[in-house]
């Protein structure tokens, strides 16, 4: 083989790997454009406003600290949720007392 | 019966290996050391250059006969048989089944023209090949060296297996070893071939990709690629079964195996036997040498060749894409997509290549595969 017969075959050879790469490009872009276009529509979202308003005001109270830093009570509340199993927002805390 | 103490020490002498080690064994065994060596305490890509290393040191251990194939009735020796899976063209195909499972394709399908970078890096495979011939190659052996610089391993003995085994040893050993290299060879070119402000530019984040995006993706690429190239089926066909068996969701239990146990299985049969062929008499010749740096000569210009069209790509896009991500074109998963990351972030610290980089890298192993599937049809048997 010449050395013009190598330099076909870089031009051919990577020429025929561009071409399937792009056939392929093509066809992944065609496919994600087809699915997206037969993808089922979602049910519109109920605005944030809306729901806002359908939830009942709640409040839980005030929290004293008591020779405790707020960082230090956020920890401890939960760490009591996540051993109860009781999430944060059904728990109430009256007090967080340090001991001496 | 007369017992000689002299004499049972001579006949133990003559019987063992020290009488019939060649110079060209030693040296092996030498060279096998320091392998063992880059592998252990260098970490030099130590999954496979470990079991290589250790095959090249059984294969030249003398008077062994793992190598010998049967004859007279007689059983072949253990590394005889092991290679037959090289031979057979089995190994290569169930590593891509591996790497299949194991890779996500998803940034190459949220940005699909990664694939021509995938396309520009494989430059320095026919770079070699023509450098091979000039050097005075067959055909067969240009193509299973220029193969090198597609930087996938199963790729370079998959093909060298068909084309030009005789090389196999030099060929696997390069491509290994420069793959371990990558974070050496590729930042000078990267730097050299990219501004400062080229490498600043950061990419806006990739769509999300859907499930059903992902399953159809490998059908679609081995329908494809093997309509348009039947020649690649094994290597396309059995990487994307590996994807599918990931993306499915239902076979949780096959996807798994392939990309752990079946790999692990495999990668250490690939290793011994392809490291059992560097014997002494054959490996030792200028060729090797050769073959070292023209396989050196495809990584440079397969990275060059990733980084140009990079380049073209930030231009057309107007300043969007960031032209480090092209070298990730050369398959070696995920090493050359780390580089790009690596020299992305000291240009710009807030910036995150990984996953843009990613696109091109596996887009890398299907390029290769496919360049791979061209010599194979151009001059395969």
């Amino acid at each position: 083989m010449t050395f013009f017969d190598s330099l076909i075959i870089l031009v051919f050879g990577l020429g025929l790997v561009f071409v399937v790469l792009i056939a392929l490009c093509g066809v992944i872009s065609l496919e994600s454009k087809l699915l997206e276009a037969f993808k089922p529509k979602k049910p519109a979202e109920k605005k944030p406003v809306e729901e806002a308003e359908e939830v009942p005001e709640a409040t839980c109270g005030e929290l004293k600290l008591i020779g405790v830093e707020e960082k230090t009570a956020a920890m401890i509340m939960a760490i009591v949720s996540d051993e109860s199993g009781i999430p944060l927002s059904e728990l109430q805390f009256k007090s967080i007392k340090a001991l001496d | 019966m007369t017992y000689s103490l002299g004499e049972t020490i001579r006949k133990i002498w003559e019987l063992s290996g020290f009488t019939a080690l060649t110079w060209q064994e030693l040296v092996m065994l030498l060279v096998s050391f320091v392998l063992i060596y880059l592998a252990i305490v260098k970490k030099f890509e130590p999954l496979l250059l470990l079991p290589i290393a250790f095959g090249m040191l059984l294969a030249n251990l003398p008077m062994t006969d793992l190598l010998a194939p049967p004859s007279d009735g007689q059983a072949g020796g253990l590394l005889y048989y092991l290679y037959q899976g090289i031979e057979l063209g089995i190994y290569p195909p169930l590593i891509f089944l591996g790497i299949g499972a194991m890779t996500d394709f998803g940034p190459l399908i949220a940005r699909p023209s990664s694939l021509f970078l995938g396309a520009a890096a494989q430059f320095g495979i026919y770079i070699a090949f023509m450098a091979a011939i000039a050097l005075g190659f067959t055909p067969e052996e240009a193509a299973s060296i220029g193969i090198i610089g597609g930087a996938d391993g199963p790729t370079a003995i998959w093909l060298t297996s068909k084309l030009a085994n005789e090389l196999l040893p030099a060929i696997a050993i390069a491509a290994y070893s420069y793959m371990a290299l990558i974070p050496m060879i590729q930042p000078p070119l990267m730097r050299l071939l990219t501004t400062q402000k080229e490498r600043e530019v950061k990419m806006e984040q990739l769509r999300e990709v859907s499930k059903l995006e992902k399953i159809v993706f490998p059908i679609i690429v081995t329908v494809l690629c093997t309509f348009l190239l039947p020649s690649v089926a094994p290597l396309i066909g059995m990487l994307m079964l590996g994807n599918l068996l990931r993306e499915s969701g239902v076979v949780d239990r096959l996807s798994k195996t392939a990309q752990n146990e079946l790999i692990n299985i495999v990668t250490i049969f690939l290793g011994i036997t392809v490291g059992s062929k560097a014997v002494g008499e054959k490996f030792l010749q200028p060729k090797t040498l050769m073959i070292i740096g023209l396989g050196l000569t495809a990584f440079a210009f397969s990275t060059i060749g990733g980084l140009l069209l990079g380049k073209l790509m930030y231009w057309i896009s107007g300043g969007k894409i960031n032209p480090l991500i092209g070298s990730a074109g050369v398959s070696a998963v995920p090493m050359a997509a780390r580089v790009s990351q690596v020299e992305g972030q000291k240009a710009n610290p807030g910036n995150y290549l990984l996953m843009h980089a990613m696109g091109p890298n596996v887009a890398g192993v299907i390029g290769s595969a496919v360049a791979a599937g061209i010599f194979y049809a151009l001059f395969g048997k």
